[in-house]
């Protein structure tokens, strides 16, 4: 008995993954994150001290140290739509009236409290080569009420950028504080 | 007789799909997802010493503060049918009520969070000093004022 052998025939079959509609729809996912990208600005942080309750002064932590931290007064008036009007500058201990005439102008505020900050870090660089440490120097800024938050961030920004890390906001009247 | 081929000419789509993909992947990742908490109008002034937050700063509370003076409370941190908060005395209530559920959750004297204040450019100082003040009062300590970081160059 003779067994034919049944030849299998085996026809190549090409897989053909179809790309086009693939590559529509990638294309519309791009065009569609092109148009709603929006980059939005990066936001970022001041640091501030919120002022002990009823005192002009800064930081609420407890002094360790020996020698108490210097601490300068800035008071800013403002207009009545909320600029500048003028800036004087006084040291804490000093009496409230009166005071350093500042302008309106940022710039001098900052070469000012820069110095001061310049001379004070010296200072405490300084006393650290003795063995004493002498805390940061602290700044306040008696704000005018209708000043607007823009030149209050400016005002802030000026101090960081002069080497302030302690600033605090309170307003120029005192019952509000 | 010959008869031309039929081969059929086919651009390889492969690399452009590929391109188009690592492109789609692109904008997916960099695309800016709105933050809950911070999705409500409010124009930041521009600072160049703003800094990012920092690692340190696990617990954060957004106070949004429009130039009006009121807190806006975004959707996720709203108590009912209030939107914004008007005056100091509901912004020190709302801050305490947070404090405390704070202080129940990490079993502290104090809440630790860190507070960012996003205050609006045009908003006046004697409105948002008191917001501050009340802050102070719930015993927030930790308070950072928010601003759009900027270079200093103008375009």
């Amino acid at each position: 008995m003779s067994r034919r052998k049944r030849k299998v025939e085996t026809t190549e079959v090409e897989a053909d993954l179809p790309i086009t509609p693939m590559l529509d729809m990638s294309f519309q996912l791009l065009s569609f994150f092109i148009m709603t990208f929006h980059p939005t600005p990066t936001e970022g942080q001041i640091a501030m001290t919120l002022p002990p309750a009823e005192q002009g002064g800064g930081s609420s932590n407890p002094d360790i140290t020996e020698e108490k931290p210097k601490k300068y007064v800035v008071r800013v008036a403002a207009t009545e739509n909320g600029q500048i009007a003028a800036m004087t500058f006084r040291e804490a201990d000093a009496p409230d009236e009166g005071g350093e005439n500042l302008g309106a102008d940022l710039n001098v505020y900052m070469k000012k409290i820069k110095s001061l900050a310049d001379a004070e870090m010296k200072r405490i660089a300084a006393s650290a080569t003795k063995g004493t440490k002498i805390p940061p120097p602290k700044l306040t800024l008696e704000l005018g009420d209708k000043l607007l938050q823009e030149y209050v961030i400016a005002l802030f920004d000026s101090g960081v950028q002069a080497g302030f890390t302690d600033i605090a906001p309170v307003p120029i009247d005192k019952g509000k504080r | 007789m010959s008869h031309g081929s039929t081969d059929k000419c086919e651009p390889n789509m492969t690399p452009l799909l590929d391109l188009v993909l690592q492109l789609v992947m692109f904008f997916m990742i960099s695309a800016n997802f709105v933050m809950e908490q911070t999705s409500v109008e409010v124009r930041l002034p521009e600072a160049v010493s703003a800094k990012a937050l920092g690692v340190a700063d696990d617990t954060i509370i957004f106070l949004n503060i429009n130039a009006k003076g009121q807190v806006v409370l975004p959707p996720v941190d709203r108590e009912g049918d209030n939107d914004t908060l008007d005056n100091p005395a509901q912004v020190e209530g709302y801050m305490k009520r947070r404090a405390a559920a704070e202080r129940l959750k990490t079993k502290k004297d104090k809440p630790e969070a860190t507070l960012i204040l996003r205050i609006d450019r045009g908003c006046p100082f004697e409105k948002s000093y008191p917001i501050m003040k009340a802050c102070r009062t719930a015993g927030y300590s930790n308070v950072q004022l928010r601003a759009i970081r900027y270079s200093g160059q103008e375009g």
